[in-house]
């Protein structure tokens, strides 16, 4: 009973209620923005929180992370750029659905799965933060490169038709990745004395360019771009249509249950493996990549309850797992709090006021999300000329926040025309962007391992959670590879019957 | 009451960050007079990933110089490439005080290590604050209860020890105990004490080397043992803990922490930071965090630091020179 | 010689040049045994024998097999369109340092509306500078971003 009365408390006679509201508004904008990630948009809003009650900053960063995974999706969906690293995979069936004039209700399904995923996630933090942190204790520097691979499999189910071009994309990829400093030696590789290198070549402006820049120059001049209906308006799904989409719901929330707890993606791989369960799974997989409802659901319940589970080792241990668990790590060290056990001792307040917080935030989200939708729909459909001159002064604008330098610019650019190039030559994008975001996690764990072992391959075959992992991608290679391979064939054979009848007829 | 202000202020600042956003919006809230300064922001850079020892560092004294510095403090983790890439962005920016970076010997041995493009002679000493207790520690469930005992395991299988980053002091200190002590651990290197904090706790290495600050948690919680440290004497704090020299190996190592910024530094601002350090030094709250945290005060004025930073690379260049790590 | 012939050979000049460039990676004597270069020479590899298996199949499947893409029908017609579009993107980049960011972006959005045909009246500039405004207050005075003032202007200041 005290706890019902703290809650009452905490909802009554503090301003834990507007906190929330205005965090999560916060964090949806920073995260719409492009390049403007969800951990630059709370360390932006961090040095506010300085002189406010410890237990009102923390629940203001937590809600401004929960509204900026989710706002990534609404630039994903609406301009083909993912708003923060996480909403990559969103791009895919969100803006195929954006292009058919159903950008209504891939708005109102990316919002409808970010407060299921955020909700799920939450509970997941108050009810089982000790047994689960335990888990995340059990990665061992083998089981990451078992993660890595696993989330490298992906690749063979994203190929696009090719799996020699999809390996190609994948490798580049991966060659960015090695771009700036050698993560166990610290020497530098690639940079060709250009101090901007050194920091390596973020992952956004790979997405950036490749998605964003990529449209944009396809665009031009192109007169069949579908025009957006001035009356799209913004959609919920309906009761039958969230019953359809619980399958992928379910698999965003354990994938990203999974990768919250452990250190190193913050949310995209979490994202990228959930879209790809998703359509296995799906009773209509062939929709996806096609306008899947199904492939919006999956990633943004994922990336949503990240936002929530990856507070669990960090409250826990003080370890965090993503560079916006970081930040958060940042505000409760300047009020002088320490993460681990003995916080939930001896500053209940905080966590109380952190999850009441998040539960406020997630439920406010709807209504903020039908708010400021609209708006949003509506600025995107303004006459095409004008609209891609707003885009593309957005996008310039928001990487350069990544590091104020211009030559980040130069290197989205860049990447544009290659993503421009390699959409002529026929090469997928997908693998790139994954061999981009697990490159530093793969080679460093395998490298970790093998310090360990003293140069000994077994220690991937001893660590039980590797062995695993790299079982599930093996499977996961040969049942996509087959899929992929089958579906060209039958492709191939349908083309030649039309071209059959077609010739029959003329 | 108080819940109520802290909220219209943050509220102001949220809706209105736009007109605000410069700073000095809380300055009012600070007891002391705090001395004018040219920049309006200033942006502390750091090299550790949040939550590693020189990220808890600067944002603990970010949050006291507000008192004695009249501008807004900001703290920017620049990870990655052991410090090469903070020391590039601070060399690249502008000398009028508005950005500094936090130093560590960190920066001393990647310039030396691996050469990057910019160097620790690139920047422009600014003043030291602190030494630092570098220690070793293991799970508090592990069988090591000395330093010994570690040693004796390194003897007679392959030891497993970990250092928070790569060529770093933590990674030397490693490589000296290892020598004085003829074994042959394998070494592995990490992104950060938080990092390597999980592969101490789950038991895939037998010692963490890294900076007290990092393990505190830890250790409040029971969760991790400090064996030994490498500071030249027993800290104050922690007397029960033996310095690695009383455990019969000759290595110490003095970890200083201090600030550096672009060269070309003016005087009125260095003159600004000289006196604003010794009152944060003597500050009575920051005084009891930073005890509590095992630092020792140790404030070096910039006229000397540059001299002490050059005295410190010459001793680390000629150490790996000797050891064949350098040219 | 079809796409796929052409892409393979970019492919391995690709794997060639980063194989020399992986010779600038320093020694150090902290090196594990993978080392810096290790994972570096095996992706060199790996994306030179794609390059062969690409190019070899072209040359097996021939002229006809190529892709079947209406996409990649489209974007090759209009390549100089898009290279024309990039282009407004480098000019930014380069004047951004010298005449700032409000003027940078005003200029960016204008041409890029004139260059995708939007009727030339004032609508242009209005749009122009109605959008320089906006962003400049998001990025610069809300979020605190420190875009470039420009070279140009800073006596100004």
């Amino acid at each position: 009973m005290t706890m019902f009365w703290d809650i009452v408390h905490l909802l009554t006679g503090t301003p834990l209620i507007p906190v929330a509201i205005m965090g999560l508004v916060w964090g949806i904008l920073g995260g719409a923005l492009p390049g403007i990630s969800a951990s630059i948009t709370m360390a932006l809003v961090l040095p506010f929180t300085y002189t406010m009650d410890p237990a009102m900053a923390i629940a203001l960063l937590a809600c401004v992370y929960i509204g900026a995974e989710y706002g990534g999706s609404i630039p994903a969906i609406l301009i083909r750029t993912p708003g923060t690293n996480s909403s990559a995979a969103t791009v895919i069936d969100g803006y195929e659905l954006n292009r058919q004039g159903r950008a209504g209700e891939a708005l109102g399904i990316s919002l409808m799965s970010g407060v299921v995923g955020s909700l799920f996630g939450l509970a997941m933090l108050v009810l089982l933060t000790e047994p689960l942190s335990w888990l995340a204790l059990a990665f061992t520097p083998p089981s990451y490169f078992g993660l890595g691979i696993l989330g490298l499999s992906v690749i063979a189910s994203m190929t696009g038709g090719s799996l020699l071009k999809g390996l190609a994309a994948a490798v580049i990829g991966l060659m960015i990745a090695t771009v700036g400093t050698d993560p166990i030696s610290g020497v530098t590789r690639f940079t060709f004395d250009v101090p901007d290198l050194l920091n390596g070549v973020e992952p956004v402006l790979v997405m950036v360019g490749l998605f964003a820049m990529t449209e944009l120059m396809s665009q031009s001049g192109s007169t069949n771009v579908t025009e957006l209906k001035e009356s799209v308006r913004v959609r919920l799904p309906s009761l039958a249509m969230m019953n359809r989409l619980r399958r992928s719901q379910t698999i965003g929330c354990i994938l990203g249950l999974f990768e919250g707890l452990t250190p190193g993606g913050g949310g995209s791989i979490a994202a990228f493996m959930s879209y790809n369960e998703a359509r296995r799974w799906s009773k209509t997989p062939e929709k996806f990549g096609k306008g899947s409802e199904e492939g919006v659901a999956a990633p943004e319940t994922a990336n949503n309850t990240v936002a929530s589970t990856a507070l669990i080792p960090l409250l826990s241990f003080g370890i965090p797992s993503s560079n916006s668990t970081a930040v958060l790590l940042g505000g409760l060290l300047m009020h002088g709090l320490l993460p681990g056990p003995r916080l939930f001792e001896q500053n209940p307040q905080v966590i109380d006021s952190l999850y009441v917080g998040s539960f406020v935030a997630i439920i406010a989200q709807v209504g903020v999300g039908m708010l400021l939708l609209p708006a949003a729909v509506w600025l995107v459909n303004r006459p095409r000329p004008y609209r891609a001159g707003f885009i593309f002064a957005l996008i310039l604008s928001g990487i350069y926040t990544l590091n104020n330098a211009t030559f980040d610019l130069g290197i989205a650019l860049a990447l544009g025309l290659v993503g421009y190039l390699m959409r002529m030559f026929g090469f997928p994008f997908l693998p790139m962007i994954l061999g981009v975001v697990l490159g530093h996690m793969v080679e460093s764990s395998y490298r970790r391992s093998l310090v360990l072992s003293g140069g000994d391959m077994m220690v991937f075959l001893q660590d039980p959670i590797c062995v695993g992992l790299l079982l599930a991608s093996t499977c996961f290679v040969v049942y996509s590879l087959t899929r992929e391979v089958r579906d060209a064939r039958k492709a191939r054979l349908e083309k030649a019957e039309k071209a059959k009848l077609q010739e029959a007829h003329g | 009451m108080d819940f109520n202000a802290s909220l219209t202020r943050a509220g102001t600042a949220l809706v209105l960050a736009a007109a605000l956003a410069g700073g000095g919006l809380f300055s009012d809230t600070a007891t002391a007079d705090p001395a004018p300064y040219p920049q309006k922001v200033v942006t502390l850079i750091t090299h550790s990933s949040p939550g590693g020892g020189s990220d808890v560092f600067v944002r603990e004294l970010s949050k006291y110089l507000g008192k004695y510095i009249n501008a807004t403090f900001v703290v920017e983790n620049v990870q990655g490439g052991s410090g090469a890439k903070a020391v590039a962005r601070v060399a690249g920016s502008p000398p009028d005080g508005s950005v500094f970076y936090a130093t560590t010997p960190t920066y001393v041995y990647t310039s030396l290590l691996s050469k990057p493009p910019k160097t620790y002679k690139d920047l422009e000493p600014l003043a030291n604050i602190f030494a630092d207790s570098e220690v070793v520690f293991t799970r508090a469930d592990s069988p090591y209860k000395t330093l010994q005992d570690v040693i004796d395991k390194a003897k007679t299988e392959r030891g497993k020890w970990g250092a928070a980053n790569p060529a770093s002091l933590e990674r030397q200190a490693a490589e000296q105990l290892k020598r004085a002590a003829g074994v042959n651990p394998a070494i592995v290197t990490h992104e950060g004490g938080g990092d390597m904090m999980l592969n101490v706790l789950n038991g895939t290495l037998d010692i963490g080397i890294g900076e007290f600050q990092e393990i505190r948690s830890q250790l409040d919680a029971g969760k991790v043992r400090v064996l030994a440290t490498f500071n030249p004497e027993r800290l104050p704090q922690k007397p029960d803990v033996p310095t690695v020299k009383e455990s019969g190996y000759d290595v110490q190592l003095i970890k200083f922490r201090g600030l550096a910024g672009p060269k070309g530094l003016p005087d009125d601002v260095t003159k600004v930071w000289d006196e604003a350090i010794q009152k944060v030094l003597q500050d009575p709250d920051y005084k009891k965090r930073y005890t509590e945290e095992v630092l020792v005060a140790q404030f070096v004025p910039h006229k000397d630091y540059a001299a002490f930073v050059n005295n410190f690379a010459q001793n680390t260049e000629a150490f790996l020179k000797e050891t064949g790590a350098i040219k | 010689m079809n796409k796929d012939g052409w892409s393979g050979l970019v492919l391995l000049a690709l794997a060639g040049g980063y194989y020399f460039a992986t010779g600038s990676i320093a020694n150090s004597t902290l090196e594990d045994e993978v080392g810096a270069i290790g994972l570096p020479h095996a992706l060199a590899v790996v994306l030179a024998l794609i390059g062969v298996a690409l190019f070899l199949r072209s040359l097996r499947t021939g002229r006809t097999a190529a892709t079947d893409g209406r996409d990649e029908q489209e974007t090759d017609v209009r390549l100089p369109r898009a290279l024309g579009f990039l282009a407004l993107g480098v000019v930014y980049v380069l004047i951004l340092p010298y005449v700032g960011y409000l003027v940078s972006v005003a200029l960016l959005i204008g041409a890029v509306a004139f260059y995708e045909g939007a009727p030339r009246r004032w609508t242009i500039p209005a749009a122009a500078i109605g959008g320089a405004v906006l962003y400049w207050a998001i990025f610069v005075k809300l979020l605190g971003v420190n875009q470039p003032v420009g070279t140009l202007f800073e006596g100004l200041l």
